[in-house]
């Protein structure tokens, strides 16, 4: 049969039409009920101007207020002599000229921006993730080798450890890490938490690293080692850079998986991105908008993660 | 150079028992090319890839050189550093160019610098005649320069033997030749070699002596002429009827 080549964009812009028909059904459902949508109130939890207030340390006047700008420099004279000097924002001058202050009077206010809770979350998340994802990858490279160790010892216990990790839910393990190993050895709750994010996610690694290691022929470490190389030597150059490129898709999908389980960790009082937009939520009562904003955030991460792991299997491609 | 006495390599495989490699005997003297004949399963692969202890084998004497196999003082590593071994299905390295599959070994063994591994590299893919290639990926390279790599990639560690396990059986029947070819300068240059293969006309050009196994034992040792035109055991003279 000859193949014909058909134009691709008819079904891309079905796609489109699909999700936009999806879009404006989500729309019209949620109008359907009382929702009022306040956006407005999210940018907020993001960042925010802080207020500072600016008071005056002792009784007295004011002695002099310049404007030059958007800022006012009060000079205050004490009682005793002293002078103070205040910068504060112009809009927010309380005095004028002239004016008593008393002891802790308010002058006014400086503004700065500062990271809202969504912001903090963010941050939390991706350090917890980056860690645990560091520690996880040095945990199931080490255990995956010795699954795959002649000594029995070595391989008994990555067994052990792999079953076992994979065979409890990772709440369970978060609540047993904080509430029972925390306890014993004194751990601060960041630490539970990196520790069992990391430990669940070396199990899985150490497997994803087995089934890569077994995936190369015998006839490489053959090659290797008939060339002199050592067991570890022909395991670094020759085996481990083949059996990377082959398991780098699941391993890009165990840290995906990572970033998203971080979310557990929020049971233990991490306040990382989901619990922090729980928090938005108690202030801002826009529920909607935060989980979808909490949604995107994740998206936020997760999708250069896959992207950058495309683009390295590709580069990784060009020996074939 | 080549020291062989009573080696035995059983296979036991649920219950099945096979002596791949049944009390074989022999030596193979330094500049001397011995090519090891017989039907598939016959145990030539197994004896080979005993000799550069690849396959643990069960009893017997193994030694190269005078560093022996068998001893459990030998450093396994330093022993194959002497012994280049060329595969059937070249094994080179595929996330590496040919130079750099030419320079692992170098560097990580032999501790060369840089300069002095490349230009080795570099003068063995002449003498292969793929110069041209070095920095290519093997995928891009036909069976026949892959094997010619291969080869050139074990000479790089300037063995004193070069065991050839059917360096051709996988290769299109245009490019044996240019193994071959390969192979013949090797052994005029006074290589110690042990090939095992089936280019009969290879075995009667180049080799000093021909080893026959069957069922895993050295059934017939004699020189190139002898064999072919008058072999001793019945075994042979049916081997040689079916390939000639």
């Amino acid at each position: 049969m000859i193949k014909h080549k058909k134009a691709q964009w008819p079904w891309h812009a079905l796609t489109a039409l699909v999700l936009v028909g999806l879009a404006i059904s989500l729309y019209l459902s949620t109008s359907m009920m009382a929702y009022e949508w306040r956006w407005n109130r999210v940018p907020q939890y993001f960042a925010y101007q802080a207020e500072e207030t600016q008071r005056a340390i002792d009784y007295g006047s004011v002695q002099e207020i310049v404007v030059s700008g958007s800022t006012a420099t009060v000079t205050l004279s004490s009682e005793s002599g002293d002078a103070q000097t205040l910068e504060v924002d112009a809009d927010s001058l309380q005095l004028s000229r002239g004016d008593d202050v008393a002891e802790g009077d308010a002058i006014g206010v400086t503004r700065h921006w500062a990271a809202g809770p969504l912001a903090w979350g963010l941050w939390t998340t991706l350090w917890l993730s980056v860690v645990s994802g560091a520690a996880g990858l040095l945990i199931g490279l080490v255990a995956g080798l010795c699954r795959l160790s002649s000594n029995p010892t070595l391989r008994d216990l990555s067994t052990v450890y792999v079953e076992l990790v994979r065979g409890t839910p990772l709440l369970v393990q978060i609540f047993i890490f904080y509430f029972f190993i925390g306890t014993v050895l004194n751990l601060s709750r960041e630490f539970a938490g990196v520790a069992a994010l990391a430990l669940f996610t070396g199990a899985y690694v150490a497997e994803i690293v087995r089934a890569g290691v077994q995936s190369i022929a015998k006839g490489q470490n053959e090659a290797a080692r008939s060339l002199g190389l050592n067991a570890s030597q022909s395991m670094r150059h020759v085996i481990l850079p083949q059996a990377f490129k082959r398991v780098l898709p699941p391993l890009a999908g165990q840290f995906i998986s990572l970033v998203k389980d971080t979310s557990l960790v929020s049971v233990i009082a991490i306040t990382e991105l989901t619990k922090s937009g729980r928090e938005a939520i108690t202030t801002s009562f826009s529920t909607f908008e935060i989980w979808f904003c909490v949604a995107g955030l994740y998206l936020l991460i997760n999708l250069p993660l896959s992207h950058l792991a495309s683009r390295l299997e590709r580069r990784l491609a060009q020996s074939d | 150079m080549i020291e062989v006495r009573d080696l035995l390599k059983v296979f036991d495989t649920r219950g099945q028992v096979v002596r791949a490699v049944d009390n074989v005997t022999t030596q193979v003297s330094k500049g001397e090319v011995v090519v090891v004949l017989g039907p598939s399963g016959s145990g030539k692969s197994t004896f080979l890839r005993c000799l550069n202890g690849l396959e643990n084998f069960d009893a017997g004497h193994v030694s190269i050189n005078g560093l022996a196999l068998d001893d459990p003082k030998t450093d396994i590593n330093a022993y194959r550093r002497e012994v280049g071994m060329v595969f059937q299905h070249f094994n080179l390295f595929p996330h590496m160019t040919v130079l750099e599959n030419l320079c692992l070994a170098q560097k990580v063994v032999r501790k060369r610098g840089k300069a002095e591994r490349e230009a080795k590299a570099q003068a063995l893919l002449k003498k292969v005649g793929i110069s041209e290639k070095a920095n290519e990926y093997p995928s891009r390279l036909s069976g026949g320069q892959q094997q010619r790599v291969a080869i050139a990639r074990a000479l790089a560690m300037e063995p004193k033997v070069m065991l050839f396990d059917e360096p051709t059986s996988a290769l299109d029947p245009e490019m044996v030749g240019e193994v071959l070819d390969v192979m013949k300068t090797l052994a005029l240059e006074g290589m110690t070699m042990v090939c095992v293969t089936h280019e009969m006309g290879f075995a009667r050009e180049v080799a000093d002596r021909v080893l026959f196994f069957d069922h895993g034992k050295l059934l017939e040792d004699a020189a190139p002429s002898a064999f072919f035109s008058a072999p001793n055991d019945p075994r042979a003279q049916a081997f040689l009827r079916q390939v000639l």
